[in-house]
């Protein structure tokens, strides 16, 4: 393995450097190395069961490594909890939607802000006038967001009671309510139809350039990641068996062998 | 009304102080933490509080002084939370059953000591509790407000950053915790604020019952507040509050009903006698028929819409 270096790119915002996870016998993640650039779409994709949500819980801090180094905007943070990754600014949403279901929409969001709160917990609980002020921010910003998702008309419905797309909308403005500069999207399009998967689309696009977002995305649904991405990394058994731009991707031989078999 | 509020005293005053200890139940709880560990600190402060009035007490042959009673109040909740934070920080990573049996273990442990232990009085306890009232209703003057202070704080937290941050983690500890918030940071607060509330409450029990030993707040304790808190309904402070004070109250409503007349005189007997049987079934059918309590927050939300 080798030793993070002092100064890393200044554009790289995440690189992973030999990342590595065990299982008992089974090596979900196997010495996967990469950089993803400001401002990228960066795709993962890869069959079943080939390790990209074991990748993003490494990432997140979810499920520490078994070996390797994760460096977020050149510091290392592998190691740190999953909050400590979170307030630094790496968002994300879940393969499984983990919504608070119980709670509305507006909660959901703004439960998220929490690392943006300011005003002490004395100071909230009397309401003084700096603490009202900090929370009538913060609901606005949430509206904004819900508003952006096309949720704010719901904004006070539980989360448990929306459709499914639904959902996975109101989980991108959870994850955006973080204002994150890393966001990782866990197949966003899941169970959405050619529509919706067109308008997905385009909002992923816009939202990186409104937020100046880099975007992280596993995606099962090919041809989405390849209208999407800059560039394509792809898992096979926990390896990484080719990167590069989804044409390239597209052509390897190793990537055709992995999705069609031999 | 002045008879009622004398022979009713003790009951109301009672009944104040159990729904303040389901509120401190509920404060962990809010978090989704089940602790049953509000008996342990009531008895702590309840000790604190009887300790320190017995072996200095007040001059000459007046009532306690209330300053004093608000005095053991503040110790008793400072060392409450000091030790909340201590048993807190490890035991909270235990969860579920498992924590509600570490915070049983925790409660036994220190009954256990104050059996053993020669400043608590030993098996005999501690007796003679300096009053700072005269009569038993008076100490509504202190459990009234400390319950209205407790309820108005809960109030409040369910509507900030904090109390957020507790709901996230009963909701999804593994979603919250990707959203930035340090799931032992809040765990132990919450567990700290009802161990708090414990011990405060502790403190005017001592008082009130004149007498304190390694009877009071044991594993049965738990266990009722338990049940104050899901038969209230454990998803709004309001619930606890009404099952505390409901709950208390069932048995001796029971025994008064016993004196209506033109009831069979079989029928009377039973309500005295079997009150406690009534109380058990009364308790097990609520559990039944109302899964999530009886004052759920949709409950509240349509009492809202019906007020014009």
């Amino acid at each position: 393995m080798t030793a993070p270096s002092p100064v890393a790119a200044p554009d790289i915002v995440l690189e992973a450097r030999g990342m590595t996870r065990r299982f008992g016998g089974l090596v979900a993640v196997d010495n996967v190395s990469f950089g993803v650039q400001r401002g990228e779409l960066f795709g993962l994709i890869g069959p079943n069961g080939a390790g990209k949500t074991t990748l993003f819980n490494l990432i997140t801090g979810l499920t520490p490594p078994s070996a390797g180094t994760l460096l977020h905007r050149g510091q290392v943070v592998t190691g740190l909890r999953p909050h400590r990754i979170a307030a630094r600014g790496i968002a994300r949403t879940f393969q499984n939607i983990r919504l608070f279901g119980e709670l509305s929409a507006l909660q959901n969001v703004m439960i998220a802000q929490h690392t943006q709160g300011r005003a002490g917990m004395f100071a909230s609980l009397v309401a003084a006038p700096a603490a009202r002020r900090e929370e009538r921010d913060l609901r606005e910003r949430a509206m904004a967001l819900l508003e952006l998702v096309g949720l704010a008309g719901r904004a006070n419905a539980k989360a448990r009671n929306f459709a499914y797309g639904d959902q996975r909308r109101l989980e991108i403005a959870r994850a955006l309510a973080l204002q994150p500069d890393l966001l990782l999207l866990d197949e966003p399009a899941a169970g959405m139809n050619p529509n919706e998967k067109a308008t997905l689309t385009d909002f992923i696009r816009s939202i990186r350039a409104q937020f100046g977002l880099t975007i992280l995305l596993i995606e099962h649904h090919v041809p989405l990641v390849m209208g999407l991405c800059d560039r394509v990394a792809v898992l096979d058994f926990g390896h990484l068996i080719a990167l590069g731009d989804p044409a390239q991707v597209q052509n390897n031989p190793a990537v055709i062998e992995a999705y069609l078999g031999e | 009304m002045g008879s009622f509020f004398n022979t009713y005293g003790f009951l109301l005053t009672s009944m104040v102080l159990a729904a303040s200890l389901a509120l401190s139940l509920y404060l962990p709880l809010m978090a989704g933490q089940l602790s049953l560990a509000s008996p342990g600190f009531y008895a702590l402060g309840g000790y604190i509080a009887a300790v320190l009035s017995t072996r200095y007490p007040a001059a000459g042959n007046t009532l306690f002084p209330l300053w004093r009673l608000l005095a053991e109040m503040l110790l008793a909740g400072l060392a409450s939370g000091v030790l909340a934070v201590l048993v807190g920080v490890p035991a909270l990573r235990l969860r579920g059953i498992y924590l509600a049996l570490a915070t049983i273990a925790f409660v036994e442990i220190l009954r256990v000591l104050s059996l053993n232990l020669a400043i608590t009085g030993g098996a005999v306890g501690i007796f003679g509790i300096p009053q700072p009232f005269s009569t038993q209703i008076g100490y509504l003057w202190i459990a009234g407000p400390l319950l209205l202070l407790s309820m108005l704080f809960t109030y409040r937290l369910e509507r900030i950053r904090v109390g957020r941050a507790f709901v996230a983690l009963r909701e999804d500890e593994l979603a919250a915790d990707s959203m930035g918030i340090s799931p032992t940071c809040y765990k132990v607060l919450a567990f700290t604020l009802g161990a708090v509330l414990a011990g405060v409450v502790g403190a005017i029990s001592a008082h009130f019952l004149n007498t304190w030993n390694a009877r009071q707040g044991t594993f049965d304790a738990s266990i009722s507040y338990l049940a104050f808190v899901l038969i209230g309904g454990s998803r709004t402070f309001v619930g606890p509050v009404v099952g505390g004070l409901v709950l208390t109250a069932l048995p001796e409503l029971l025994r008064a009903l016993t004196g209506v007349s033109g009831l069979p005189p079989w029928l009377g007997q039973f309500l005295r006698d079997g009150r406690l049987i009534i109380y058990g079934a009364l308790i097990a059918i609520g559990a039944v028929f109302f899964p999530q309590g009886l004052i759920t927050p949709d409950l509240l939300s349509r009492w809202r819409k019906l007020q014009p």
